[in-house]
């Protein structure tokens, strides 16, 4: 019975990582950078989601769109900002993309932090349930109504998500720059505005994982590094830009992190996925689903 | 020309006494607050502690200051990281020049930070780090105004073993403070009630999913689970152990050895899983007060909105601690700082009056902390109406427990 408690924990929160991960894969596949501000995409969902519902007295299914609105304003945003230069009339900066991209993210990420801190508090602050009933035994799993919920509609998102990039001609246009940005272009796709379409995608997405996830793990201003971390290992494991790859990479994280830490040690909890990452990248240097898995 | 004379001199006398005010004001008192402002370290406990020194330093602003001089407390931010708290340190004593340094409250900043102090042989107020390895290294500059360790596991062991309980399991942090709690609580079980069984279990402060800590308790309970964890973490694992069904229960009590309650922010990220939560604390209305205390008190409410918790009094009374120093000194000088603090009595706002001179866990500690043990038994309960299990000075009483149905 521990073991299908743990697989189903570990499942369900395989399921918030993969969701706050993919967007990260998104924005590496076609820009090939690594946004270390991701994490705190989430922290305004988290954030924008809580300060909604409780101090506007809003209900917590308007704060959670209100939550997405404000991750991919962000995201938007930043693409317009901050990221634009890396492909867009400044040539010159190309060959220092990646420091660029580096210093950027990570300086856009102090800045938020610092932000909320200042303006918001250090106080966390534990998010209003999305539904009414608390603990209930579904056999012999004991969950929440709050995590049942959340992990439907992040699994319900992925799913959106997977048939919007298959199945849609804005989803087609992101594949297409994923693979070949110029080549896109030549074929009429104004991949300026495919990327800043992606940013608006990963922004909303994470910060929708953290608004689902406010209810349990009680944002606080530095709340973005626990998913930025865990999805940094999910896209490499998964296959740098593969969305695909993230998705079945952060379930593996997430069941792993369950069962290896009651039956080995709870102390290296964080460890096991690093240790996973290492074991597959010794036989499939490009990750589960790298190469093959790079269209989007 | 005698009459001249006199007219300067008084003229003299009059621009020295309008000047000497002006003078105190630029020639302040500079006391060093080395504490955590920004993540990953406690921001909670760093506001906490500056609220404290802010009100006291503006109390005895307010009526002149000390030895004629202002009182400037100079801030750096550590973010909780101890090679930031010994830079930061370094820059007070050296760069800042600061005559004292108080406020450290994460023992493992402080375990980096009083070297410093040592090494320059500056005093070293301890606000809140509670690891007796603080005082175990016998440094003469440091001095502890702060719970310690062996109290709380000493208090806490007795508790166990008055409660008459087989099995206990702990879930402390991996920090000097968690780890250094759970191994000292086992320690004195073993001494004490051997017949209790006992382990403890080390989870990560910045996790945020302990679930897979928590699932394997279901199947077999303890009869108390003991929390040395602080929060947001504390918060997250009581929420997960109350969503696993697993405690508070009629059959396990969560034993929380840091006074979550205490914090501002308790019931807004625990809600229902705080409701039972039995609490070793170090503040109660029910304890005794000083006039001072209870104009702090007042004057946190007036600029916070919060009830007065024992951190912000631990806060003020680092800083006490280093004012009546220098006016018993009446001095700055470092050396005549630290033989005043060692000697005199000090008129504390919780009942502190010397510290020990036994080596060990005991040195330069105020011993006599005083501690409560209460019951939460209702949702949002504020302090003042919590049960007390263990009053001020009494004794602790099982009896008045209450359980879930």
């Amino acid at each position: 019975m521990l073991a299908l408690d743990l697989l189903i924990n570990g499942l369900i929160y395989g399921c918030f990582y993969a969701l706050t991960a993919v967007g990260l894969a998104m924005i590496f596949g076609v820009l090939k950078v690594v946004n270390f501000a991701h994490g705190e995409f989430f922290m305004i969902g988290a954030y924008t989601y809580v300060l909604v519902s409780l101090k506007l007295g809003v209900s917590p299914w308007i704060a959670l769109p209100g939550a997405a609105i404000a991750g991919a304003l962000l995201g938007w945003v930043v693409e317009r900002l901050l990221m634009r230069p890396l492909y867009a009339g400044y040539a010159s900066w190309g060959f220092m993309k990646d420091e660029y991209a580096v210093v950027v993210t990570f300086g856009l990420s102090l800045l938020l932090i610092n932000l909320v801190d200042k303006t918001v508090g250090p106080y966390s602050f534990r998010g209003p349930s999305l539904v009414d009933f608390g603990r209930f035994a579904l056999g012999p799993v004991m969950l929440t109504g709050q995590k049942a919920i959340a992990a439907l509609v992040a699994v319900a998102l992925m799913v959106g998500l997977a048939l919007f990039i298959r199945r849609s001609v804005w989803g087609l246009q992101i594949q297409a720059v994923a693979q070949n940005r110029l080549g896109a272009s030549l074929a009429g796709i104004d991949a300026t505005r495919t990327t800043s379409l992606i940013f608006v995608i990963s922004g909303a997405l994470a910060a929708l994982s953290g608004a689902l996830l406010a209810p349990l793990v009680n944002p606080s201003p530095d709340i973005g590094a626990f998913p930025a971390i865990k999805s940094f290992v999910i896209v490499v494991l998964g296959g740098m830009g593969s969305i695909w790859g993230a998705m079945i990479a952060a379930l593996i994280i997430g069941v792993a992190e369950a069962f290896f830490s009651v039956y080995i040690s709870y102390d290296y909890r964080d460890a096991f996925g690093l240790i996973v990452l290492v074991a597959v990248l010794l036989f499939r240097p490009q990750g589960l689903l790298g190469e093959k898995g790079r269209e989007l | 020309m005698i009459v001249s004379r006199i007219r300067s001199l008084a003229t003299l006398a009059a621009a020295a006494g309008f000047a000497l005010p002006a003078l105190a004001q630029q020639n302040p008192i500079l006391i060093g607050v080395s504490l955590t402002q920004s993540p990953p370290g406690s921001v909670v406990q760093g506001t906490q502690v500056k609220d404290g020194m802010e009100i006291l330093k503006d109390i005895v602003n307010a009526k002149g200051g000390v030895l004629g001089r202002q009182i400037r407390i100079l801030y750096e931010d550590n973010q909780g990281i101890p090679e930031k708290g010994r830079a930061a340190v370094e820059k007070l004593i050296s760069s800042d020049k600061v005559v004292a340094l108080a406020g450290g409250h994460q023992s493992s900043v402080c375990l980096a930070e009083i070297e410093v102090a040592h090494r320059l042989k500056v005093p070293y107020v301890n606000t809140n780090c509670w690891s007796d390895d603080v005082r175990k290294r016998g440094y003469p500059e440091v001095f502890n105004t702060s719970p310690y360790n062996t109290l709380v596991s000493s208090s806490m062991a007795s508790t166990l073993a008055t409660m008459g309980v087989k099995r206990v399991v702990a879930f402390a942090e991996n920090t000097d403070y968690g780890i250094g709690q759970a191994k000292l609580t086992g320690e004195m079980l073993k001494q004490n009630a051997p017949q209790i069984e006992y382990k403890y279990e080390t989870l990560d402060r910045t996790s945020k999913d302990f679930t897979a800590a928590v699932l394997p308790l279901r199947a077999n309970p303890p009869d108390v689970i003991v929390l040395s964890m602080l929060p947001p973490a504390a918060y997250l694992v009581m929420n997960q152990v109350y969503e696993q069904g697993v405690a508070p229960s009629a059959k396990t009590i969560l034993y929380d050895g840091a006074g979550l309650a205490d914090y501002p922010d308790f019931w807004q990220n625990v809600k229902e899983s705080g409701k039972y939560l039995l609490s070793f604390a170090l503040y109660h209305p029910q304890m005794k007060q000083t006039p001072l205390a209870t104009q702090i008190a007042a004057e946190y409410k007036k600029r916070t909105g919060s009830d007065i918790n024992r951190l912000v009094l631990q806060a003020a009374d680092s800083l006490e601690l280093v004012i009546q120093g220098i006016e018993t000194a009446k001095s700055t000088d470092a050396d005549k700082l630290i033989k005043a603090m060692q000697t005199m009595k000090f008129d504390s706002l919780r009942g502190i009056s010397n510290f020990s001179t036994a080596p060990g866990h005991s040195y330069q500690q105020w011993l006599e902390v005083p501690y409560v043990n209460y019951e939460l038994t209702a949702e949002k309960q504020p302090i003042a109406q919590t049960v007390l299990i263990q009053a001020p000075g009494q004794k602790f009483d099982p009896a008045k427990i209450v359980r879930p149905k």
